[in-house]
């Protein structure tokens, strides 16, 4: 079974993600911040990282960008889901590595119509 | 909702757009009309079925049958088979035509993300056996409201977060102040919009290579089911083909269509597939 990171700071939107992420049968890992995830995948790559773009400690954009230096860090399709959704912003996720970007909020239906334009389902 | 009430609008959906709607799935008809109901200001469906019958005020009338009719629909619903379109059936229609010039009809093509679709595959990934061909997308619904969504081009968060790529959205969509993403004008110039219910003759439409009827047949009554089929395949040119949704046929219902050899879902003029599949 595939295994999923969801990085996000409110337990809340980790939980309804856990939820869909799950039903799409996924592992479901969880971390609230940047440093926290990658700690994570220093341990263990995912195969795919949801990733919330403000968090403290690290944000998404600074984590993303670590995790793609790091060795395996190419591995994991990622994710972008954020509030910050002007094309500004999401060019700049994309530049910095990310696969997909999901425009908070979101659904069911569009975390698996994202997931499933990068092969994930 | 009570059964006259049910009965009225299920009636009305028939005549005006063709629709079948179970009782089962009155719910529908609640969903589908509550924006008219809370325009006009009905606190019930009763309330809006008694304005109907009272009034007698046939433009009111077809406005509501056309919104009873499912407004489903997302960018790239079946990719492979718009990939197919333009990929396959379009380049072999081209070779076929002496005027360079091709016409693509989406038949109930609800608020025009079918059409976009297609005109954001001719702008990323034309074959090269396209190249320099003049391709027009029509796209046809019996809803106004429907059309002029899809005319001006502006689809909300949801809408554009369905079928299509961050790295589409960013290319062919710009985000507006009110958080909405609108098509880009490379898009809007491929593609026309007319309001059209299927029910009604559509020669004043023209005739098209490629006729996409996709998920319209099947939620229709058998009779409203013949009737559309019958008057989209006459818009059909020589050698042209229909494509239905998954799951739709038109077995049964005429005899004037019989499937595409090589394209799963399509159809094509009855004596013609062997022709089709020779030339393949």
């Amino acid at each position: 079974m595939k295994t999923c990171l969801i990085v996000d700071d409110s337990r809340v939107v980790r939980k309804v993600a856990a939820r869909i992420v799950r039903d799409l049968k996924f592992d479901v890992l969880e971390a609230g911040d940047g440093a926290d995830a990658m700690r994570q995948c220093r341990q263990k790559m995912p195969d795919a990282i949801l990733l919330d773009w403000n968090m403290p400690v690290m944000n998404g954009l600074d984590f993303l960008r670590a995790l793609r230096r790091e060795e395996g860090g190419k591995h994991p399709l990622v994710v972008f889901c954020s509030i910050e959704n002007d094309a500004e912003h999401i060019n700049e996720a994309l530049s910095s590595g990310a696969d997909e970007f999901i425009m908070k909020p979101f659904d069911a239906d569009i975390l698996e119509s994202k997931f499933a334009e990068v092969g994930l389902v | 909702m009570q059964e006259e009430v049910f009965n009225e609008l299920a009636e009305l959906a028939l005549k005006g757009s063709g629709q079948a709607i179970p009782k089962s799935k009155s719910y529908l008809i609640e969903a589908r009309l509550a924006a008219i109901a809370r325009r006009e200001g009905f606190g019930t469906m009763a309330d809006l079925v008694h304005c109907l019958k009272s009034r007698a005020n046939p433009v009111f009338a077809a406005e509501v049958a056309s919104a009873l009719v499912s407004k489903d629909t997302c960018f790239f619903r079946d990719r492979d088979a718009l990939k197919r379109v333009v990929d396959d059936i379009l380049p072999k229609r081209l070779k076929a035509s002496n005027t360079g010039r091709l016409k693509v009809w989406c038949a109930g093509g609800s608020t025009g993300q079918e059409a976009y679709s297609l005109a954001i595959l001719l702008e990323d990934e034309l074959p090269a056996s396209l190249r320099g061909a003049k391709i027009d997308i029509l796209s046809t619904d019996i809803c106004k409201v429907s059309t002029e969504t899809a005319r001006v081009a502006r689809y909300g968060h949801y809408e554009v977060q369905k079928g299509l790529s961050i790295h589409r959205l960013v290319k062919h969509f710009t985000r507006l102040e009110t958080g909405q993403w609108e098509a880009s004008e490379a898009l809007r110039s491929r593609v026309s919009f007319r309001q059209h219910n299927l029910l009604e003759r559509a020669d004043g439409l023209g005739n098209f290579d490629v006729i996409l009827c996709r998920n319209v047949l099947s939620g229709m009554a058998r009779a409203s089911r013949t009737k559309v089929i019958e008057s989209v395949s006459k818009q059909m040119m020589p050698g042209g083909m229909i494509l239905l949704g998954g799951g739709e046929s038109v077995i049964g219902l005429t005899d004037k269509l019989e499937p595409a050899r090589h394209f799963r879902g399509g159809w094509v003029a009855a004596g013609t597939a062997n022709a089709e599949a020779s030339a393949a």
